[in-house]
């Protein structure tokens, strides 16, 4: 088989896999967990294309998360409209204060729109705190669950693979074609860049609000999950959760960061003894891949499995054709 | 009123110092480390640790905080920019300064408590002093001598040409034998001493609190961002701006929105003047 | 010989069968116990802990519960409500627990109370919020400790009635508990015919309130009501009243008695004229506590190493919780949650440490209003405190 069917014949796998999921699992505690890690998955996907491909470090990415969580509370719960419109209303928020936070803050250098992003976080809380009647203030509010068939735990799910799937493809696309490379380009060298003709601005503002919008619809899917909310619940932390996935599972990739998502999502659940030092081990989990594997551990798993499949051009051994050989001579000679 | 002003002037002095600590690692490294506030936060807790908790005397406590503030200001060098700046992608040391502070947040964290515990009395004074009590001018008098020393430094003194040198041309300072990365590293342990005795000297205004880490990096950037990089003055400035801000806001429209305003600063200034007020505008080759 | 063989194999199975549901009988019963150990406010959590983990060593030592022995799960929710969603639903998918116990902060309670109610789980509340409780939404939801408005009711009542105050200052914290706690003291007054003169949330980690308390007496404020669970702002709070000179009485959460705040006071003066909501249980009459209290105090001491330097009650409400299943459990003769439910809801005034119990089929907060009582604030000793003056 060809690597090209190879890698197809794995997709397919996998996604026979995913979809079966709920008939697999051992109970609703794990399929929760998948849903969760489906939920921060299409905020990853899109977040990924901000910093994985493009290079602008956004730390406080929980914020348009919280936008998308509040706006689904309130208009599928306090307003009770349809939950998908709803779900798509949110995309569409996130997508708008992804812009306004992005037009100002994507012209300024490295650290200050890693702040910037960080201080939009700390906003979100304060003014969801602050506005009290809105948002419910510091008691929350309850969201309700999508209208059926996503109302069971397994139609939530696969809800949310559906989503994913969609928005995994968007970002597979974007990243296979030419705007992939133009934001890997931006990532590495904007001056260079922008000498081929990149437009730099518009191409980060376009990939902020599309992270703006999987932001939102994430968010709509994780309060659903979470069935109430509180500003408690959007702690910077999270923020630094996201951030952390994609980088250790590898900038440029959409493999790496989903890898890095499931892990990082799945191993505090099963090292609960180990739960206060959570934030801790993503620190250092977060300096040990800077420091020794900059590229994260997807690649790590390239060179792995390259190591082990061996040489893919086998060099060819050049065998005379002696019998030729000999005729041609006998030729010249007869010639000469 | 007054209260206000002498109060915001006072938290404004301990961002104006996290500024002055950017600074100085700014000056050697093109670095902007998010390690400044939680250096400033070391300094409050082993400073109260050491007094209150291990019953030191007090001088012996401040030289305690000054030296754990130094020795954390050279862990980030090592840990996280040294190895970092070697390689060509910009944006390195931004994650792995920003890995450290979250480690050394946590660890305090643990170690410490996450209650903010008492900062002992430094100067035996009443405690109905209003205004005049220590904890408002021990921070602003500290601040503004810590300028002046800083500013000193660079103009007067050998090793502060060294800095200059060294953040305007790494390569020609190496050809003129300069050791780069000993002065670095030294930058670094200044700053880190200049956060812990900051951090200290305000211990009494904002209590021994293992979370003012990230909320001093952050405001201590805005104070930086207003102020202009690079500029001392601009960093005095640019806190006493943003304390004061900070303080008013306060007392017309309510705590609530504290954090909103601070920014929103941040963004009126970064949009009309990008390089701060007595920041020099950055000039580069492409 | 076909034949006899089968039914040999067949009785051998059936006796096999009935031998493991006998065993079956004896199979522990598992208690989910969801606690913030690390986090914010860990200190109630940890000393609720004890009583928690105290309650099942002394039943297990008796011989369990009805013959069946008592398995606690601790699980760590630091504090994150998303955490305490993922481990309410492991303990209740995964580990399949009977019983579930806390959490301990508010925050998080809103968010597992929705989800241990559609697994039909029996949980035990010890978060303050009033929302915590609903008989429709949360029907096997049974509150252990008291409600906010229990707190603020007692407070109110001794700051009007006793102190014979009017004009109140409400103050509460921008955390989640302080925005709702002075919510509803705000809406208790209004009822109790006084409107605030001063109202203001404080970020709990400000560091200079002394904007504030000019305002409030400017305002002309006579008596001050913090509600916030945050120790550091009300030491705070009392600091600048002392600094101010400002002898007005405070009248507030039990935080304001803890014992952190001693060392946070500049003088020990500071705490004078300070009380706090507090509890018959945990309060001297005449020198000596109530009976049960005294009795749980001296059994729990030496396991805590013959000192008792934190609030008494957070350890009496973490016993009286798994007594509280016990009782249920014992009564109805089984884990059923349905006869749970039941059982609880026919109960009156079951005796615990912490406070006397009452359920009924439309109230599910256990806690009676007679068990509060208002404490003054610099009287720890043991944990425990002495009544304010009447």
């Amino acid at each position: 088989m060809t690597r090209g069917r190879a890698k197809w014949a794995l997709a397919l796998v996998f996604g026979i896999v995913l979809v079966s999921l709920p008939y697999w699992v051992r109970d609703l505690y794990q399929l929760h967990l998948a849903s969760l890690i489906g939920a921060y998955w299409v905020l990853i996907a899109g977040l990924n294309l901000v910093v994985g491909y493009t290079g602008q470090l956004s730390i406080g990415h929980v914020g348009l998360l919280a936008v998308g969580s509040y706006c689904f509370a309130i208009l599928a719960g306090k307003l009770g409209l349809d939950p998908q419109l709803s779900m798509a209303i949110c995309g569409a928020l996130g997508g708008l204060v992804g812009a306004v936070l992005g037009l100002p803050s994507l012209r300024l250098p490295g650290f200050y729109f890693a702040m910037a992003t960080m201080a939009f976080a700390l906003i979100v809380t304060e003014l969801s705190l602050a506005q009290g009647d809105l948002t419910g203030g510091g008691t929350g509010l309850s969201v309700p669950g999508f209208s059926a068939p996503f109302d069971t735990p397994w139609g939530n799910y696969w809800l949310i693979l559906a989503i994913g799937t969609l928005i995994t493809w968007l970002t597979w696309n974007v990243a296979r074609l030419m705007w992939g490379r133009a934001l890997i380009a931006v990532r590495d060298s904007e001056v260079a860049a922008a000498s081929v003709g990149v437009g730099i601005f518009r191409l980060k503002l376009t990939v902020f609000i599309f992270s703006g919008v999987t932001a939102g619809i994430g968010g709509a899917l994780f309060a659903s999950l979470q069935s109430y909310i509180t500003p408690d619940t959007f702690v910077f932390e999270i923020g630094l959760f996201f951030f952390v996935c994609i980088i250790i599972g590898g900038r440029g990739t959409i493999l790496g960061p989903f890898i890095g998502t499931v892990i990082l999502t799945a191993l505090p659940e099963l090292v609960a003894p180990l739960a206060k030092f959570g934030t801790f081990f993503y620190g250092l989990t977060l300096l040990v891949v800077v420091l020794l594997i900059p590229e994260g551990f997807g690649r790590l798993v390239e060179l792995a499995v390259a190591r082990f499949s061996g040489e893919p051009h086998r060099s060819h051994e050049v065998r005379p054709d002696l019998v030729r050989l000999g005729a041609a001579l006998k030729e010249r000679e007869v010639a000469s | 009123m007054l209260t206000v002003i002498v109060s915001g002037l006072a938290i404004g002095a301990v961002y104006a110092a996290a500024a002055l600590a950017y600074n100085v690692m700014y000056s050697t490294s093109k670095v902007l480390s998010v390690t400044t506030g939680h250096l400033c936060m070391l300094g409050g807790v082993f400073g109260a640790w050491f007094i209150a908790g291990l019953g030191l005397p007090i001088p012996v406590g401040l030289a305690g905080a000054i030296a754990v503030g130094a020795l954390f200001g050279w862990i980030t060098e090592i840990v996280g920019v040294r190895r970092v700046l070697a390689r060509s992608d910009e944006h390195l040391w931004l994650l792995s300064t920003l890995a450290l502070a979250t480690m050394i947040q946590q660890a305090v964290g643990l170690w410490w408590g996450t209650e903010p515990k008492p900062f002992p009395r430094l100067i035996p004074q009443d405690f109905s002093a209003g205004l005049f009590d220590q904890k408002y001018w021990l921070p602003i008098l500290v601040v503004i001598l810590m300028a002046a020393g800083l500013e000193l430094f660079y103009r007067l003194t050998l090793w502060g040409k060294l800095f200059q040198a060294t953040s305007e041309d790494a390569f020609a300072a190496r050809a003129r034998g300069i050791p780069t990365d000993r002065v670095r590293s030294l930058s670094y342990l200044l700053s880190g001493a200049v956060g812990g005795l900051a951090g200290f000297t305000a211990g009494q205004l904002t209590f021994a609190f293992f979370a003012l880490g990230l909320s001093l990096t952050l405001n201590g950037f805005i104070a930086l961002a207003v102020g202009g990089l690079g500029s001392n003055l601009g960093a005095l400035v640019g806190g006493a701006g943003l304390g004061l801000l900070s303080a008013f806001a306060t007392y017309l429209f309510g705590g609530e929105y504290q954090q909103t305003i601070a920014v929103g600063l941040l963004m009126l200034v970064l949009l009309v003047r990008p390089e701060g007020l007595f920041g020099a505008k950055r000039v580069r080759p492409v | 010989m076909r034949a006899l063989s089968w039914m040999r194999a067949l009785s051998i199975c059936a006796l096999a069968f009935a031998a493991t549901t006998g065993a079956g009988a004896q199979e522990p019963i598992k208690i989910g116990w969801l606690s913030s150990l690390t986090g914010p406010l860990s200190s109630a959590a940890i000393a609720e802990n004890q009583g928690v983990q105290f309650a099942v060593d002394e039943i297990n030592n008796a011989g369990g519960i009805l013959g069946r022995k008592i398995e606690l799960l601790t699980r760590d929710t630091a504090g994150e409500p998303t955490k305490a969603v993922n481990l309410a639903q492991q303990l209740a998918f995964s580990d399949k627990v009977h019983f579930i116990i806390g959490p301990v902060n508010s925050g998080e309670s809103l968010a597992t109370g929705p989800i241990l109610a559609r697994a039909g789980m029996p949980n035990i509340v010890i978060g303050a919020i009033d929302e915590l409780i609903d008989v429709k939404k949360y029907p096997l939801a049974f509150r252990a400790i008291n409600t906010n408005t229990q707190w603020i009711e007692g407070g109110i009542g001794y700051g009007l009635d006793v102190l014979k105050r009017r004009k109140v200052a409400v103050i509460g914290d921008t955390s989640g508990y302080g925005t709702s706690s002075a919510k509803t003291a705000g809406e208790l007054l209004e009822k109790a015919g006084v409107k605030p003169v001063y109202t203001v949330l404080i970020d709990a980690n400000k560091t200079d309130l002394t904007d504030e308390m000019t305002k409030a007496r400017a305002a002309g404020a006579d008596v001050l009501m913090p509600w916030s669970a945050a120790t550091g702002l009300m030491a705070r709070l009392l600091n600048t009243r002392g600094s101010m000179g400002w002898d007005v009485p405070v009248v507030g959460h039990p935080a304001l008695m803890a014992l952190p705040i001693k060392a946070l006071l500049n003088k020990p003066e500071y705490w004078e004229n300070v009380f706090a909501a507090g509890y018959t249980s945990t309060t001297y009459v005449d020198g000596k506590l109530p009976e049960r209290t005294q009795k749980l105090v001296d059994q729990v001491k030496p396991a805590l190493g013959g000192k008792i330097d934190f609030t008494f009650w957070w350890v009496a409400l973490g016993y009286d919780t798994v007594k509280i299943i016990e009782h249920a459990v014992k009564t109805a003769g089984s884990t059923d949650p349905a006869k749970f439910k039941d059982v609880l809801e026919k109960t009156t005034d079951l005796p615990g440490v912490y406070a006397t119990y009452s359920w009924s089929p439309t109230n599910h907060n256990g806690f009676p209003d007679k068990n509060i009582v208002v404490n003054s604030a610099n009287t720890f000793k043991d944990g425990s405190y002495e009544a304010a003056p009447r």
